[in-house]
């Protein structure tokens, strides 16, 4: 089966009980192993609740349907549960936790991580050698991996940071959330190149934007509309394009 | 006499009487009886009195009993320092003084001043001494070079009581750790810092104790021109743990570092109590207190900076107090106070109290931490920032720290 993610009839929503509000609506899709495919989509779509059901954020509930990755169903899962079976979110505003250090974090995660697949712990010159290796592709001197994370970083610094979790933590599907906000031409390039460089036969990867610019960077197999809860079109890059030049309107104006 | 003071006391209660008796039986001191005597104006301090609102000694202590619980251990390195241990019944000075300090136990009591301020302090003052303690230990420090030193407060017993007054010379330096660690139903010191000019203080206070135990750590801090005192602590609390430092700007450009932690669990209280008064121009005072309280354990922040109008010019002050309520039904009670009447000062404070932050604990889940994981690591380091001024024992705070959360 080469099916890596498996979304159907997705319903989702948002807030508390009496207001809660149906953010995902019947969304279907799938991703197979080695392929990358983009999710666009106007501002309100569902684009980055989508990723945060997908990773199990507390304040979204699952209402209808499953997902499943690798065929096991992964709602149930805790958010440190999908990590550890190799589920992966680029946020699009990664979060500072003053105090503590990006390789102090990372190695913990990693090591979290390897102990819930019944793994053995990463030794420290192991870890050491990765990360420099890594950072050192990313333009993150090691300095700057021994300050606590996020914090004081620009928003460039900050995509790289999570890149560098991505390439250091090797998880097999990942979910680009608007990565390419905040960045300019010379750190896109950066952060492109640290995508690209993860994809694999075995790897999938969802990549959530607002605009085409970044697929110019990281060409997708397929692209996918997302509106109003659901997918309204699938395509190939081509797609993209056609969004760029006619804008959602026109596009969603054609599906309706 | 005894009796006259003692009919200061409004309703005493079994444990002011006890005090009372146990005056009685110190040798008569003039200065001694002052110090008593301030003490029976207030009795034990009691929530009517608004610096104690929240801190009741007297409806803590019913008498004066010894706990059934033994004394914390003292994390606080004793290799290297030297060491002064007060015990309910012993006070054991180190084998050996170096060049650069003196000792003086004085078996006199010595006025303090302000006393009807620090009632647990003028209560210490009072009753130190006796069964081959001094009534005042004091200290003069005419050296950079000293070994750190350390004030041991431990031993089983129904009270224990110290008075110890540190003089530090001009342009000297001095490092000083303190353990409050109960194992007497009362334990009450009082401690006193003069930094003469360009003299400079690091001291470190630890606390821990149990739901039987009611520990009182008073500091009063005089800081002369150009003089740097800083200060860390930690504290775990007890029945009632009261850590309270007053600190005087005296002289021009001195500067206070004030920097806590408070971690309380269940059934434990502990209060950080600070009074700054920025009585010389241009001085400066950093403040920084963190607590994380459990269910059932009850944190008190109680800061004041003071700058009066006709000193206290270009004052540069900053109070910051967080707190984390790690679960349900976790207490804290902050009252963070600027009292300021020069009108060229930089007084500058913050006050939060709250939970765990949502995103940051989705971040690190994501990542792959499980909750408690996550949650710990948080905690860590948001307390950890209070330790960053403790130099050597630094980590000996932060391994403290961690542990007490890994147990959470």
């Amino acid at each position: 089966m080469r099916t890596m993610l498996k979304i159907e009839n997705l319903t989702a929503t948002v807030g508390e009980e009496d207001a809660a509000k149906t953010i995902i609506n019947g969304l279907s899709l799938e991703v197979p192993k080695g392929e990358v495919h983009a999710i666009m989509g106007p501002n309100g779509a569902g684009k980055s609740t989508l990723s945060y059901v997908l990773t199990g954020r507390d304040g979204y509930e699952v209402t209808g349907g499953s997902a499943k990755l690798n065929g096991e169903d992964i709602l149930d899962m805790d958010p440190e549960e999908r990590a550890a079976k190799g589920l992966f979110l680029s946020f699009q505003y990664p979060v500072e936790i003053p105090g503590v250090p990006v390789m102090t974090f990372v190695r913990a995660a990693m090591n979290s991580q390897r102990k819930a697949r019944g793994e053995d712990e990463i030794s420290a010159p192991d870890f050491i050698k990765k990360s420099r290796e890594i950072g050192k592709a990313l333009k993150l001197d090691t300095e700057m991996l021994k300050r606590s994370l996020n914090v004081g970083f620009s928003g460039g610094e900050k995509k790289r940071l999570e890149i560098y979790q991505m390439m250091m933590l090797e998880p097999n599907f990942l979910i680009l959330d608007e990565t390419d906000s905040g960045l300019d031409i010379d750190a896109l390039k950066t952060v492109a190149d640290g995508v690209n460089a993860m994809r694999s036969p075995d790897r999938g990867m969802l990549v959530i934007t607002h605009y085409q610019r970044l697929l110019d960077h990281i060409q997708p197999d397929k692209v996918h509309v997302l509106s109003k809860g659901r997918i309204v079109a699938t395509g190939g890059p081509e797609l993209a394009h056609r969004l760029e030049k006619e804008g959602y309107e026109g596009i969603l104006g054609e599906v309706a | 006499m005894t009796t006259a003071l003692r009919d200061m006391i409004a309703n005493p209660t079994t444990a002011e009487l006890e005090l009372v008796a146990r005056y009685g039986m110190q040798p008569e001191d003039s200065r001694r009886e002052r110090l008593f005597e301030a003490f029976c104006r207030t009795g034990l301090p009691h929530r009517r009195l608004e610096a104690w609102k929240w801190t009741d000694f007297k409806a803590a202590l019913q008498g004066l009993d010894r706990p059934s619980t033994s004394p914390a251990q003292d994390p606080i390195p004793h290799a290297g320092a030297l060491v002064f241990r007060f015990t309910p019944n012993g006070y054991f000075p180190p084998d050996h003084i170096p060049d650069g300090l003196k000792v003086f136990e004085k078996d006199e009591a010595q006025a303090l001043g302000a006393a009807e301020d620090v009632p647990l302090g003028a209560l210490a003052a009072s009753l130190s001494g006796g069964k081959a303690r001094p009534a005042t230990l004091l200290l003069e420090v005419t050296s950079k070079e000293l070994p750190r030193l350390h004030f041991q407060f431990s031993g089983e017993g129904e009270a224990n009581f110290a008075r110890v007054v540190v003089m530090v010379r001009p342009d000297m330096a001095l490092t000083v750790s303190e353990s409050h660690l109960g194992g007497a139903g009362l334990t009450s010191s009082v401690i006193e810092f003069t930094l003469q000019k360009g003299s400079a203080v690091n001291r470190t206070v630890y606390q821990r104790g149990t739901p039987e135990e009611a520990i009182a750590s008073t500091a009063l801090v005089h800081l002369d021109s150009n003089s740097h005192f800083t200060q860390t602590s930690l504290a775990f609390g007890a029945k009632l743990a009261r850590l309270e430092t007053r600190v005087t700007h005296q002289e021009a450009s001195a500067k206070a570092t004030l920097n806590a932690a408070y971690l309380v669990g269940k059934d434990l209280h502990a209060d950080f109590t600070t009074h700054v008064r920025h009585g010389a121009n241009s001085c400066v005072t950093r403040q920084l207190t963190k607590g994380a309280v459990l269910n059932g354990g009850t944190g008190v922040f109680q800061g004041k900076f003071f700058v009066p109008r006709t000193a206290g010019q270009y004052t540069d002050a900053d109070m910051q107090h967080k707190a984390l309520l790690l679960e349900e039904g976790a207490v804290v009670f902050a009252k963070p106070e600027l009292e300021i009447y020069a009108d060229d000062v930089e007084c500058a404070h913050g006050n939060t109290s709250g939970a765990l932050d949502d995103d940051q604990l989705f971040y690190m889940r994501q990542r792959g931490l499980p909750e408690k994981t996550a949650r710990a690591l948080l905690t860590q380091a948001f307390v950890a920032e209070a330790f960053a001024e403790a130099g050597a024992l630094e980590e000996v705070l932060r391994t403290e720290a961690e542990a007490w959360l890994a147990a959470a």
